[in-house]
């Protein structure tokens, strides 16, 4: 059986810069994949590649055997490879309900004609979608802040929503980009709960770009650090952390 | 054939390059672009048909035209759009546009729909150069742009004030940092804007008839100037302008009148299709 | 909370029930100005779609109600169809026209270019009205014969109820396109457009679609000018007219289907009052439009969202 998701010698030009050289790595269902690495190491390009946002130069990108680097952004995502970003990414005149909504909008089956003419199952399936992100968001504790515009959140609930948003539709790939940033101690620990109950549960196989090493050890399965563009390390994250030169050129301090 | 439609086509295009390079003084200054800027030549028009009424010689009623429009693109800059110039692109247009329409009603109250002319303080007449035919008025509409572009170089590349237009139009936190009053040039500039409008908006009242609504004519050709040369870009409003005034005659003649009216419209259609940046445009201002 | 929203949102169906006996109480003339409010309601709604749901500058608002006009006027004066056979090849021919000028959108042209370049296409709308003259009349214009309904005339209390139909109609399927994913996917393309292609919308397609249901709907509204004025002549569907469409949704409020409604009505009903005085009414406008960014940036319909939760309207926005 083929790999949940795997990248073969990815690479990513603009210009003369290769911002992403040659990496290759394998996600599994279940599994959480932490990235890492100096500002600049290319994470976030790697992200945006797999995602469909930025062109991949070279090498192959599959998803369950599949070649997906030439799909347009929708066509990814509706492979079932959702995504967070670093900042700004809910809609900001929706309410929480409304955002999370739009994270299923590939699940709701209304037609254009269905909706317009009043027809029974574009209503249905609308309601189904309702009464279902109702309950998720019951289920994380953001039933309260439901009906409120995403602009008026604060950074911690943004990132919580922009997760429940990402996975509300059970993705099996699940790309997160430095969620914990800008988060209080105690949401950080929520936010490692919830990552490890998705992958455990749900078997989501989760790509996690991270700064905050403490929620990479206590939550990843395998690190992979990269630095300016290319895998320097691959491993278990005792091992990687053990392994001094990768720390110390990589993060600075161990 | 071609020689006479070059002349007049360049005449006209001298006109809009003028008005082209009013609204993008306002673009590169406040990245808003001005929807009401034919009104406000509009209202200059009218403004020297008022101070003319006094009784002032021409020297006079127009330069004072120009300072009350300078005023008044001032005051609009400082009471209206600095308030949301935060706010969301819409309503910076939207004011802009509100502003124009006010003054459209202003004049449509005081003068009705009646047609007036800005009597020339020149003889109207025309001369030859063998088949060439050359009318005063085309004379004096390029020779005043010409004056006005002159000026216009030579405070912004030789003065200490256009140093300073130049380096906002640059970076405006840099030039915060350096302690240039950056809302105070803003507010300069929709004036100099206003006031720009103004001499195209007198100069075309005195060869066609001024009514309430010519600021439309205006703003769709000072628009399809700045597309064709570039957005944002000084040079290309002025190559942009002539070259539009241009196009408007050979087209009319060769292909169908019509086109004298339509060309303004294609061109711009055209232009964002094709090539966004125009001919000097520095780069696609364009978001994907 | 869900059933909550659907019930007391039925309460709207008041609205038009009110207005059943207007063709009683009102003069001939004020019936005339209410069928006009009621003409406005689509044009306002379909452009808000565009612009306040969709938030993409398009302009080009009065070549969809031209259009609607005139593929009414011309199929009734010139094929000899009853009006109400004419609306909806009318509005096909409007969603076709923001077919059309969603292209630009498509190819990534924002903010004021495509403002500028969807403005230029209303205005060359007006010359093809111009210059077809076998079709359209020209410059003079065309008029367009009595309306009729399966044979019988459209006049007084029946032509208002035949537009308040349209109307409602109008109003209560775009409001169930924006409550749907549809209106969902409008407001995350207007929000980022990069974050609603990563879950999954294809932003090109909605972008169509939005433009579409706005022509579609805009060109209903240009079928009921066919039926009220009687007359079509491209001075009509100029920029003044722009402004108008444009102020009944700013003041009404972007992104809300209840802002248009109000913004149709109020400002419908307003310039009856400066007839008498040209350009108090561009005035006015205008005045009036600098007045609601300065004090209510969000519109009337802010206002009425303070009185009763009820009126909370779901994308309504600066």
């Amino acid at each position: 059986m083929a790999a949940l998701l795997e990248l073969s010698e990815v690479t990513v030009q603009f210009g003369g810069v290769v911002a992403v050289d040659r990496v290759s790595l394998t996600l599994d269902p279940g599994e959480i994949m932490a990235l890492i690495g100096p500002n600049g190491a290319g994470k976030t390009t790697l992200f945006n590649a797999i995602a469909g946002n930025v062109p991949v130069t070279g090498g192959k990108i599959c998803f369950r055997g599949r070649e997906i680097q030439n799909l347009p952004v929708h066509g990814i995502a509706g492979c079932g490879i959702r995504r967070t970003f670093q900042n700004g990414g809910l809609f900001p005149d929706l309410s929480v309900i409304e955002n999370v909504l739009v994270g299923l909008h590939t699940a709701v089956a209304s037609r254009f004609f269905g909706l317009v003419l009043g027809g029974v199952g574009a209503r249905r399936s609308e309601r189904e979608a309702t009464v279902r992100v109702r309950a998720l968001l019951d289920q994380v504790r953001l039933a309260a802040i439901a009906d409120r515009p995403a602009r008026g959140l604060s950074g911690g609930q943004q990132r919580m929503v922009e997760i429940v948003r990402a996975v509300a539709g059970l993705p099996p790939v699940l790309l997160l980009d430095e969620p914990a940033v800008g988060l209080a101690p105690p949401v950080r620990a929520e936010l490692a709960n919830l990552v490890r109950r998705l992958a455990r549960e749900n078997g989501i196989g989760v790509l996690l770009i991270e700064h905050a090493i403490e929620l990479v050890m206590r939550v990843a399965d395998r690190v992979i650090v990269l630095s300016e563009g290319s895998k320097v390390a691959d491993g278990a994250p005792e091992a990687v952390r053990a392994d001094h030169a990768v720390l110390e050129a990589y993060l600075g301090h161990g | 054939m071609l020689p006479q439609l070059l002349v007049s086509g360049v005449a006209n295009g001298m006109l809009y390059a003028l008005i082209a390079l009013s609204m993008t003084l306002v673009y590169r200054a406040t990245t808003v672009l001005n929807f009401g800027h034919g009104d406000m030549a509009m209202a200059g028009a009218y403004a020297g048909l008022v101070f003319l009424g006094f009784g002032l010689p021409f020297v006079v009623a127009v330069p004072l035209a120009l300072l009350l429009l300078f005023v008044l693109g001032f005051l609009v800059q400082r009471f209206l759009l600095r308030r949301i110039m935060q706010g969301p692109h819409l309503a910076l247009a939207t004011m802009a546009l509100a502003v124009g329409y006010a003054l459209r009603g202003v004049a449509r109250l005081r003068w009705g729909n009646q047609v007036l002319n800005l009597p020339r303080p020149y003889p109207a007449g025309a001369f030859s150069i063998g088949s060439v035919v050359i009318t005063t008025d085309a004379v004096v509409m390029c020779g005043s742009v010409l004056v006005l572009l002159g000026v216009l170089l030579l405070l912004f590349r030789a003065s200490p004030l256009g140093r300073t237009i130049r380096a906002v139009f640059q970076t405006e936190r840099g030039a915060a940092l350096v302690g240039i009053n950056v809302p105070l040039l803003h507010g300069m500039m929709w004036g100099a804007g206003a006031a720009l409008g103004a001499a195209g908006g007198i100069l075309l009242a005195m060869v066609v008839p001024l009514t309430p609504d010519m600021g439309e004519w205006v703003l769709v050709r000072g628009f399809a100037a700045m597309t064709l040369g570039g957005f944002g870009s000084l040079p290309g409003a002025v190559v942009g302008g002539v070259l539009l005034g241009v196009a408007e005659e050979v087209l009319g003649f060769y292909l169908n009148t019509v086109f004298i009216n339509i060309t303004a419209y294609v061109v711009t259609i055209l232009v964002l299709m094709v090539r966004p940046r125009g001919l000097f445009g520095r780069r696609a201002l364009i978001r994907v | 909370m869900a059933e909550v929203q659907t019930v007391s949102r039925r309460v709207f169906w008041l609205v038009p029930l009110a207005l059943l006996p207007l063709p009683l109480l009102l003069n001939p003339y004020q019936l005339f100005v209410a069928e006009l409010v009621l003409m406005y309601v689509p044009v306002g709604v379909g452009f808000n779609v565009v612009v306040g749901n969709l938030g993409l500058f398009a302009f080009s608002n009065v070549a969809y109600f031209g259009i609607g006009a005139y593929v009414s006027g011309i199929l009734m004066a010139r094929f000899g169809l009853p009006w109400w056979l004419s609306v909806l090849p009318a509005g096909l021919a409007g969603a076709l026209a923001g077919l059309i000028t969603s292209i630009p959108a498509l190819r990534g042209v924002r903010l004021f270019y495509l403002a500028i370049m969807t403005l230029a296409f209303g205005e060359l709308m007006r010359w093809v009205y111009i210059r077809w003259e076998p079709l359209t009349g020209g410059s003079m214009g065309m008029s367009v014969p009595e309306p009729t309904l399966f044979g019988w005339p459209l006049d007084g209390a029946r032509k208002f109820y035949v537009l308040l139909a349209l109307a409602v109609a109008v109003v209560t399927t775009t409001d169930r396109l924006l409550a749907s994913r549809f209106g969902r996917a409008f407001m995350a393309i207007r929000g980022n457009e990069i974050a609603a292609a990563a879950m999954g919308i294809p932003t090109g397609r909605f972008i169509v679609a939005g433009f579409a249901w706005g022509g579609f709907v805009v060109s209903i509204g240009g079928t009921m000018y066919a039926a009220l004025i009687g007359h079509l002549s491209p001075d009509s569907f100029n920029l003044t007219e722009l402004v108008l469409e444009f102020a009944i949704i700013m003041v009404g409020g972007l992104g809300s289907l209840l802002g248009s409604v109000l913004g149709a009505a109020l400002l419908t009903t307003l310039p009856q009052f400066f007839m008498s005085l040209p350009g108090s009414e561009e005035l006015a406008f205008g005045l009036l439009i600098i007045l609601v960014i300065l004090f209510l940036p969000r519109g009337l319909a802010s206002l009425l969202a303070q009185l009763h939760p009820i009126f909370q309207d779901r994308y309504l926005r600066e």
